[in-house]
């Protein structure tokens, strides 16, 4: 195999006691910097939520509300049908993942354990999907779409993004880093290839799998243009187009209601996020074959 | 082994399958919409969401408006709606939000390839003119004889924005225009009298008194240009108008390395950098509600938001003069596109003709901070008595018939605007000379104008 078979999401970090106290510092200084690259605008859309606007516009900005106010988030939960955009949400997300998931599963395994004729042209194909982006694919998939008759339906959300090349690779990345041992030893026991998914390889890659969830579940979750284009009505609209709909085109524009949207949208992937991440770090193939 | 074999055979078996099962669905359903070409009046928008009403009379007549009104502007586009929908029974219009001016174009024409099209559409200043030029939407006058609607009443300058050749295509509706804002208590402060500056020379002679310094770093500044990306270019139009020059011809040649026009680049370059009073910023809103600066041109549509707003009383005044007096216009108008039935044309009509009848107009611009866009609803009660309580909104409409119409360089030009904000930001944040890049702005204008120009050699001969 020319091309790589590590994949560096399930590699272990080697922590060695020799590492200079230098090097720690510098990398406590780096994750301190990582911390409030990524932690100050959300930091900042949370306190926003509880301003007025005119206090967000002053200038020198305030960092904690001077006058805390709850009313911005009455005003953005009036202003559009949220209960509405929240089970469109769920749905899409949870189908969408749900597919893609499956879908990155079994294609994984066959790229990783199976033989069968023009594997690599498969994979390379794979590769070159990968290397798209996904902008360029909407306007087809758009035509294609609409030719069916999707336009403004939950399969015409859902279906375009239920398989990602990235779910794969990810996948076949990660099966290849297993021990095939464990894998040969199951076949000698007489497992069929269903059975060696479900019973071996699926639990022994389950941080990545849960990762690759996860990733595409936060990724349908936020995604504004396609669900933006495909859908016309307000019933059929997801979360982000709600809060986009909270934005005025024209002239001042009020953060405060927008802020609070913005949290209807990031608390239920902050909450699912805290209960999977264990699953992340647990359930590594810890002592599966002896060393 | 043999196991083994099977199954993989059986996994190669069941893709196939599956693939052929996906293609078969495709080929199964595309028959069932026809690609008819754009300009087929037959095809019904039948995708749309709403359902197509086939002629009965009697019936009523469902048709689908595609906008970009959302937060405030949304809610008084919704009620304008069900006004409409409340007055008459023939027509229901259902309103539906497509992101911004920029996504709804690009939904319109994405919905002109697969034929999912609404029935009335709102497009900005900047996007109705490629429509036009494709085909993609109908000519007005006759479906407004038939509604009985009379055009003379309008405010000329917008109306005739939308008119190609005798023939009306866009209709004004939620129109803006730049204007001068400044902070009142500032003004005192620095002793100045009550108004907005008559000139730029006179206001030139001001801005040392409003600036505040710490050592070397400016505090709060004068008066603040937003950049390239929040459409500088439309409010230097009229200061390139104030200085006697312009963007382009009406034949599309360029005139960007008119002296005039260069001498207006260099007056906004000698603000910020020789005289230092002004400022670039990228939300020009946040800064003049932060007092970080104390003056700027900004949309009439932000009147509202900012009176609200600031801790300060808002002053509002005409733009200043330099060698003439120079505005334009903004913001976006209707237009009924041109692939729907004639049932459904006449029913768009009817809406626009309500949503811009005297009365209504009025509560928009109540409501919105846009415009008036006829005449005669300056003379309403409900609006007289509006303009006294307000009587910026009243300043900013009394500066609407001394506007005009935009040059065809930024809104007819694909990505005008953001051509010549850069060039602009080239000479105001870089210091280029305003010479050297206006002369290549002037040549990337030209270039891109050549597809328009074929296009539209095409369409009007």
């Amino acid at each position: 195999m020319a091309l790589s078979e590590e994949i560096t999401l399930t590699r272990t970090i080697e922590t060695s006691w020799r590492t200079p106290r230098l090097w720690r510092f510098a990398g406590y200084l780096a994750m301190l910097a990582t911390v409030i690259v990524i932690g100050l605008p959300v930091y900042w859309t949370v306190s926003a939520a509880f301003k007025t606007t005119g206090e967000i516009y002053r200038i020198p900005v305030t960092w904690l509300p001077t006058e805390p106010t709850l009313a911005n988030f009455p005003q953005a939960w009036n202003a559009a049908p949220f209960e509405r955009y929240y089970l469109n949400s769920f749905i899409t997300t949870l189908g969408g993942m749900t597919a893609e998931v499956i879908l990155a599963i079994m294609s994984a395994y066959a790229l990783a354990f199976l033989r069968f004729p023009r594997k690599q042209l498969v994979f390379l194909l794979l590769l070159a999907a990968l290397m798209i982006p996904v902008e360029i694919t909407i306007v087809p998939n758009y035509l294609t779409v609409a030719r069916l008759g999707w336009i403004n339906t939950y399969a015409g959300i859902i279906i375009p993004g239920a398989a990602i090349a990235y779910g794969t690779f990810l996948l076949r990345q990660a099966f290849l880093s297993l021990p095939y041992e464990v894998i040969e030893a199951a076949r000698v026991d007489g497992a069929g290839h269903l059975r060696i998914m479900f019973n071996v390889v699926m639990p022994m890659a389950q941080p990545a799998i849960v990762t690759m969830a996860l990733l595409s579940m936060v990724a349908k979750w936020n995604d504004f243009l396609w669900p933006l284009l495909v859908t016309n009505t307000t019933n059929m609209r997801t979360l982000p187009i709600g809060i986009f709909w909270l934005r005025n085109s024209e002239g001042l524009i009020n953060w405060g209601v927008i802020m609070a949207g913005s949290l209807f949208l990031i608390i239920p992937v902050l909450i699912v996020f805290l209960m999977v991440q264990r699953y992340i770090v647990d359930g590594i193939a810890a002592g599966a074959v002896k060393g | 082994m043999d196991q083994l074999k099977l199954t993989r055979r059986q996994m190669l078996r069941m893709m196939l399958a599956g693939g052929s099962v996906a293609a078969l669905a495709a080929c199964g359903t595309s028959p069932a919409a026809p690609t008819a070409p754009t300009d087929a009046p037959a095809a019904p928008a039948a995708a749309t969401g709403a359902p197509a009403q086939v002629s009965q009379t009697g019936s009523t007549v469902t048709i689908t408006y595609w906008g970009s009104f959302s937060g405030n502007l949304g809610e008084a586009e919704q009620a304008m709606v069900q006004r409409f929908n409340e007055s008459q029974s023939d027509i229901v219009v259902d309103y539906q939000f497509q992101g911004s001016y920029e996504e709804t174009a690009q939904k319109y024409t994405a919905g002109l390839q697969a034929n999912t099209i609404p029935d009335l559409i709102l497009l900005s200043d900047v996007w109705w003119f490629g429509f036009y030029v494709a085909g993609a939407i109908s000519e007005l006058d006759g479906l407004a004889q038939q509604a009985g609607l009379d055009f003379s009443d309008y405010e000329p300058v917008l109306l005739n924005e939308g008119n190609r050749q005798g023939k009306q295509f866009w209709i004004p509706f939620a129109r803006s225009t730049p204007l001068f804002y400044y902070n009142k208590d500032l003004w005192a402060e620095a002793g100045l009298p009550d108004r907005a500056p008559e000139t730029w020379a006179e206001f030139g002679e001001w801005a040392p008194q409003l600036l505040q310094r710490e050592g070397n770093t400016l505090r709060r500044s004068a008066f603040v240009h937003p950049d390239g990306a929040s459409y500088i270019a439309w409010l230097f139009q009229g200061v390139t108008w104030q200085h006697g020059g312009k963007y382009s011809n009406d034949d599309f040649t360029m005139t960007m390395t008119d002296p005039n026009t260069i001498r207006a680049a260099q007056f906004y370059q000698d603000t910020v950098r020789d005289l230092g009073w002004a400022t670039l910023g990228q939300d020009i809103n946040r800064d003049f509600l932060g007092g970080a600066a104390a003056a700027m041109m900004a949309s009439t549509g932000s009147l509202a938001g900012l009176t609200t707003n600031a801790t300060f009383p808002v002053g509002v005044g005409f733009l200043p003069k330099e060698a003439n007096f120079g505005c334009c216009t903004g913001g976006a108008g209707l237009a009924i596109p041109s692939g729907i039935p004639d049932e459904k044309k006449l029913a768009a009509m009817t809406y626009i003709a309500f949503a811009t009848n005297t009365e209504q107009a009025g509560a928009w611009a109540r409501d919105t901070g846009y415009m008036p866009v006829r005449i005669s609803t300056k003379q309403t009660p409900d609006m007289v008595a509006f303009f006294e309580e307000n009587p910026n909104f009243k300043t900013a409409v009394d500066q609407l018939p001394l506007t005009r119409a935009q040059d065809a360089a930024r809104v007819f030009v694909r990505n005008g605007d953001q051509i010549i904000g850069k060039g602009l930001e080239r000479i105001i944040v870089n210091g280029e000379g305003p010479a050297t890049v206006f002369a290549d702005i002037d040549a990337e204008l030209t270039r891109a104008a050549e597809p328009i120009l074929e296009d539209l050699r095409e369409v009007e001969g």
